[in-house]
C-alpha cells in the first residue's frame, strides 16, 4: 500500500513537472524605455501628491511652487529621454 | 504513513534540487548573450528569444518551465508530508519518535496539531511547508513578470533545498523509535498547552518564512539587473502581509507569556523574543524606506541589503530558536543543527600537525552570496536623485532607519553577548532587561519623534514656516496631555519610569494628533470637492490612498501600543499568604480568598480536560466594598510530562489589569500562596495590535486611483497627446495638472 502511494505520488509528479504543452514563454525583456515609462508615472504621481497636499493646506505658496518647478524639472528630463528612445526606435524600424 | 511521509520528503528534496540547479542553469543560459560575429543584431537575437522560434532558445525555455512546475510539485510532496505527520499524531502513532515526545493519548485535538511545530523536527517541517506555500503562490502569478519570477522562484528553491536537507539528514519528522513503541506519549510542554499557542507559532513563522519572497525578488533583480522599482511594487503586498504575520506572531507571544509565565509582564527581552523583533526591526525600516525607491529613486543600496538583512534575521531566529546558540526559556527544542545554519569551525588532525577549517553554514553562504552579486552589479544600484535638506521626508526615513537599525543592532548585540564574552574572556557574561531597557528606550522616544513627524514633512525640503503651519495643534495636544499628566501626579523628575511614561504618553498623544490632522485636512479638501461631509471625505481620501492612509492607521496603533507600555512605571505588585477569608489590598481593590479547589476534569472555569489535574484559588474581588469579580487562579500538573504550569487570572479594563497567581502552597505552613498585579494601561497595548492589523490591512486593499487605472489599461487621451509634445518642464507641468485634476476626485 505505502510503496503504492510512493510510485503514485512519483509519477503524478514527474507527469507534471516533464510533459510540457508548450515551450515556456520567456517574456519580454524590459527595456529602458518601459522603464521611464514606469518612473513617469511615479513623478506624475509626486507632482499629483503635491498638488493635494498644497490644496489640503500642508505647504506654503513659495514652497509649494518651488517643490512643483524641482518635480516639473524631474518629468521634463523623463519625458525628453522617452522622446529620443522612441524616436531611436522609429528610426531603427524604418 | 511514516515510510509515505519520508518519502514525500525525499522527492520533495529532490524537486527543490532540480528547481534550484534546473533553474539556474535556464536562467544562466538564457542570459548568456549569443556571440556578436558580423551581422549580428541583438534586437533580432532578442526576438527570436521572446518568441521562442530558435531550438537553442527554446531548450533554457522549456527547462526553466520544467524547473517552476518542480517548484510547484514541491508543495505537493511537503503538504503529503504534513498530512502524515498529523495523522501519526492523531492515530496515537507512538512509533514515529516525534509524536512519542509531543502527543499524548488524551492531549486536546487542537494541541495534537499545534505538536506539528512544538518540537524541532516537525517545526522545520512546517518551515518548510510554509515556504512552498509562499513558492506555490509566486510560480502560480509568474505571468505577472516572467523573467523576474523566475529568479525568484529559483533562489525560494535554494532556500527551500536547504530546509529539505535538514529534513531529511539533520532533523527527520519521521524517525521512528527503536525497539519497541510506548503505550503513550511525553505529551506536549505545558508550557505551550494553551490556545494561543495554537496560532502563535504559525504566525510568526508566516512572518519569518514570508521574508524569503521580498529577498528572493531582491536578489533576482539584482541578479538580472532588472530596471526600475517594479519588483518592489510586486513585493509590497508579500512585505506588508509578511510583516502583519510577525506583528501578529511577535503580539501573541508577548500575550502567551503574560497569560502563562506568570511573571506579570510580557516583554522579558529573553533571546528568542529578540530573535523575532530584529527581523521586524529592520523590516519595518525596509517598509518605510522602500517608499524612497519609488518615488525617488533613492537609497537601493541601502534597501536591498535592508532586505537581505532582514531574510537573513530571520533565519538567525530560526537558528537561535532551534539551535541552542544561547540558552532561553523559549528555545523548546535545542539540539546541534546550528552548524547547518552557522557553518562548523575546528581543528583537523592532531594538535601539533592540525589544520583550521570552516564548514560553511546557510547563513554564511546567503551572505556570500548577496555580497558577490552585489560586488559584481552595484553600478545598478545607483541612486537617481540626492538628499536635498536635511529637514524633508526623504530625511525623516532615513533616520527612522537609522534608529530602527540601531535599535536592531543593540538587541544583537545584547543577544549575542553570552557568545562573544566567552570568545573573548573565557567567561559567559548575559546581559539583562536593564541593559536593554537603557538603552532601547531613547531610541524609542526618537523614532515615536519621527513617526510623528514624518507625515508633516514634505518630500525634498520642508521650510520652517511649514512646520510652523503643520506642528503647532499637534504640539500643542502632546504638551496639554503632558502637564495634565503631571497635574494627576506624574513626577518625571523623580525616577526614570516616570519621565519615560510622561514622554511616551506626550509623543503617542503627538503621533496620533498628526495623523488625525492629516486625515482632517485631507478630508475636508475631498468633502469640499465632492459635496459629502467630512466623514465621508475621509473615507474617500483612505480609499484614495490606500497604503498611505493605512500606514497612519498603523502609526495610530503603535502609539497605542507604546501607550500601553507606559504603564509599565505604574504596576503595582503584592505577594500572600491566604487562608479562607484572609483579604489582600492592592491599588483600588481589596481580595477576599473564598475558598480552594482541586479536581481533574470538572473545571471552575468550565473547561474539561483529562491531561492534567489541578489546584485554584477562588478570589472575589471588591472595589470601593462593592463585588466586582470572582476570579479564578490555577496551578495545573500535567500527567505526561509531570510539569506544573500557573494559569493566571486576569480582569483586564482599560484602565488598569489585575493578575492574580495561584502560586501554590508554602511547604512550611501549608498555606496557599497568592501573587496579585495591578498592571496599568496593558490592554492598550493589545487593543493597538488590533490597531495596527486594522491599518495593514487597509494599506493591502488597492487604491481607488491605482483601482481606476488598471482598468483603463490604456493611458488617457489628453496624456497621449501631450505625450506628444515636445518634453519640456511646462509639458511636464500640464500633463501632471491634468492628472492632478483626475486624482482630485
Amino acid at each position: 500500500m505505502t510503496i503504492a502511494a510512493c510510485a503514485l505520488l512519483t509519477l503524478a509528479v514527474a507527469i507534471y513537472v516533464f510533459w510540457l504543452h508548450d515551450d515556456g514563454d520567456a517574456g519580454e525583456v524590459k527595456t529602458r524605455l518601459a522603464y521611464l515609462k514606469e518612473r513617469k508615472d511615479v513623478v506624475y504621481e509626486n507632482l499629483r501628491d503635491l498638488n493635494f497636499e498644497y490644496k489640503a493646506g500642508k505647504l506654503p505658496e513659495r514652497d509649494y511652487a518651488s517643490l512643483r518647478d524641482s518635480m516639473e524639472q524631474e518629468a521634463a528630463a523623463i519625458l525628453a529621454e522617452i522622446e529620443k528612445l522612441e524616436l531611436q526606435h522609429q528610426l531603427g524600424r524604418a | 504513513m511514516a515510510q509515505l511521509g519520508s518519502f514525500a520528503l525525499l522527492l520533495a528534496l529532490a524537486l527543490s534540487g532540480y528547481a534550484f540547479f534546473a533553474g539556474g542553469l535556464a536562467l544562466w543560459r538564457a542570459a548568456v548573450p549569443a556571440p556578436a560575429g558580423p551581422g549580428y543584431d541583438p534586437q533580432i537575437d532578442l526576438t527570436r528569444r521572446r518568441d521562442g522560434g530558435a531550438a537553442a532558445a527554446q531548450g533554457p525555455d522549456r527547462l526553466r518551465e520544467t524547473a517552476r512546475r518542480a517548484g510547484i510539485a514541491i508543495w505537493l510532496t511537503v503538504t503529503v508530508a504534513v498530512i502524515a505527520l498529523l495523522v501519526a499524531a492523531f492515530t496515537n502513532d507512538f512509533s514515529v519518535a516525534y509524536v512519542a515526545h509531543h502527543s499524548n493519548i488524551t492531549l486536546p485535538a487542537a494541541y495534537k496539531f499545534a505538536a506539528l511545530w512544538s518540537g524541532q523536527e516537525g517545526s522545520l517541517l512546517f518551515w518548510s511547508w510554509l515556504l512552498a506555500t509562499y513558492g506555490l503562490v509566486l510560480r502560480l502569478r509568474y505571468k505577472t513578470d516572467r523573467r523576474l519570477f523566475a529568479y525568484a522562484g529559483v533562489i525560494l528553491a535554494g532556500v527551500q533545498f536547504f530546509f529539505q536537507l535538514l529534513l531529511v539528514f539533520a532533523a527527520p519528522p519521521f524517525a521512528l523509535i527503536a525497539g519497541t513503541p510506548p503505550a503513550d506519549g511525553n505529551g506536549l510542554n505545558p508550557l505551550l498547552q494553551y490556545p494561543e499557542m495554537v496560532i502563535h507559532p504559525p504566525m510568526l513563522y508566516l512572518g519569518y518564512v514570508g521574508f524569503a519572497v521580498p529577498f528572493a525578488f531582491a536578489l533576482g533583480a539584482l541578479i538580472m539587473r532588472y530596471p526600475g522599482e517594479k519588483w518592489i511594487h510586486i513585493t509590497r503586498r508579500w512585505t506588508m502581509v509578511t510583516w502583519l504575520f510577525l506583528t501578529c506572531g511577535i503580539f501573541l507571544g508577548m500575550h502567551w507569556a503574560y497569560a502563562v509565565l506568570g511573571w506579570g509582564g510580557y516583554w522579558g527581552w529573553d533571546p528568542v523574543e529578540n530573535a523575532s523583533v530584529m527581523p521586524w526591526l529592520t523590516g519595518t525600516a525596509f517598509l518605510h524606506s522602500v517608499m524612497m525607491q519609488e518615488k525617488r529613486g533613492m537609497l537601493k543600496v541601502w534597501n536591498v541589503w535592508l532586505i537581505f538583512c532582514t531574510f537573513m534575521l530571520s533565519i538567525f531566529g530560526t537558528t537561535l530558536t532551534r539551535g541552542g546558540l544561547v540558552s532561553s526559556v523559549h528555545a523548546f527544542a535545542q539540539s546541534s543543527i546550528g552548524d547547518w545554519f552557522l557553518g562548523a569551525a575546528g581543528w583537523s588532525g592532531e594538535p601539533w600537525k592540525s589544520v583550521p577549517y570552516y564548514v560553511p553554514g546557510f547563513l554564511t553562504i546567503v551572505f556570500a552570496a548577496c555580497l558577490y552579486f552585489f560586488i559584481r552589479n552595484r553600478d545598478h544600484l545607483k541612486s537617481e536623485n540626492r538628499l536635498e535638506s536635511l529637514v524633508s521626508r526623504e530625511s525623516s526615513f532615513l533616520f527612522n532607519n537609522l534608529l530602527l537599525l540601531a535599535a536592531c543592532f543593540v538587541i544583537l548585540w545584547g543577544t549575542l553577548f553570552p557568545i562573544l564574552s566567552e570568545w573573548v574572556q573565557g567567561t559567559k557574561v548575559t546581559v539583562g532587561p536593564p541593559f536593554f531597557n537603557r538603552v532601547e528606550l531613547p531610541i524609542a522616544m526618537a523614532l515615536l519623534l519621527l513617526t510623528a513627524m514624518g507625515p508633516l514633512l514634505a518630500w525634498r525640503k520642508t521650510s520652517v514656516e511649514s512646520m510652523k503651519r503643520n506642528f503647532g495643534l499637534p504640539a500643542i495636544a502632546a504638551a496639554v496631555t503632558m502637564a495634565a499628566m503631571v497635574a494627576a501626579g506624574v513626577r518625571p523628575w523623580v525616577d526614570a519610569g516616570s519621565f519615560y511614561a510622561l514622554m511616551t504618553v506626550g509623543l503617542g498623544v503627538l503621533v496620533a494628533a498628526t495623523v488625525v490632522m492629516e486625515f482632517v485636512r485631507g478630508g475636508r479638501v475631498l468633502a469640499a470637492h465632492n459635496g459629502v461631509n467630512l466623514a465621508a471625505g475621509m473615507l474617500q481620501l483612505t480609499r484614495r490612498n490606500t497604503r498611505r492612509y493605512g500606514g497612519y492607521v498603523v502609526h495610530i496603533g503603535v502609539a497605542l501600543v507604546v501607550v500601553g507600555m507606559a504603564g509599565l512605571a505604574f504596576n503595582q505588585d503584592k505577594e500572600q499568604e491566604m487562608g479562607y477569608g484572609d483579604k489582600l489590598a492592592i491599588g483600588r481593590y481589596t481580595l477576599v480568598c473564598r475558598s480552594y479547589t482541586q479536581g481533574q476534569s470538572e473545571m471552575v472555569a468550565g473547561t474539561t480536560d483529562p491531561n492534567y489535574d489541578y489546584e485554584a484559588a477562588i478570589v472575589d474581588v471588591f472595589r470601593n466594598g462593592k463585588l466586582v469579580t470572582t476570579m479564578y487562579p490555577e496551578q495545573r500538573f500535567y500527567h505526561s510530562s509531570r510539569q506544573p504550569q500557573h494559569m493566571v487570572a486576569i480582569r483586564s479594563t482599560p484602565r488598569e489589569d489585575l493578575y492574580i497567581i495561584y502560586a501554590g502552597q508554602n511547604p512550611d505552613t501549608g498555606r496557599p500562596i497568592i501573587k496579585a498585579r495591578v498592571n496599568p494601561l496593558v490592554m492598550w497595548v493589545w487593543v493597538g495590535l488590533l490597531v495596527m492589523a486594522l491599518g495593514t490591512a487597509v494599506a493591502l486593499v488597492p487604491s481607488v486611483a491605482a483601482a481606476k487605472l488598471a482598468r483603463a489599461a490604456k493611458p488617457a487621451p489628453v496624456r497621449g497627446r501631450l505625450a506628444q509634445q515636445p518634453a519640456t518642464a511646462a509639458t511636464a507641468s500640464l500633463a501632471a495638472a491634468s492628472q492632478t485634476g483626475e486624482a482630485g476626485d
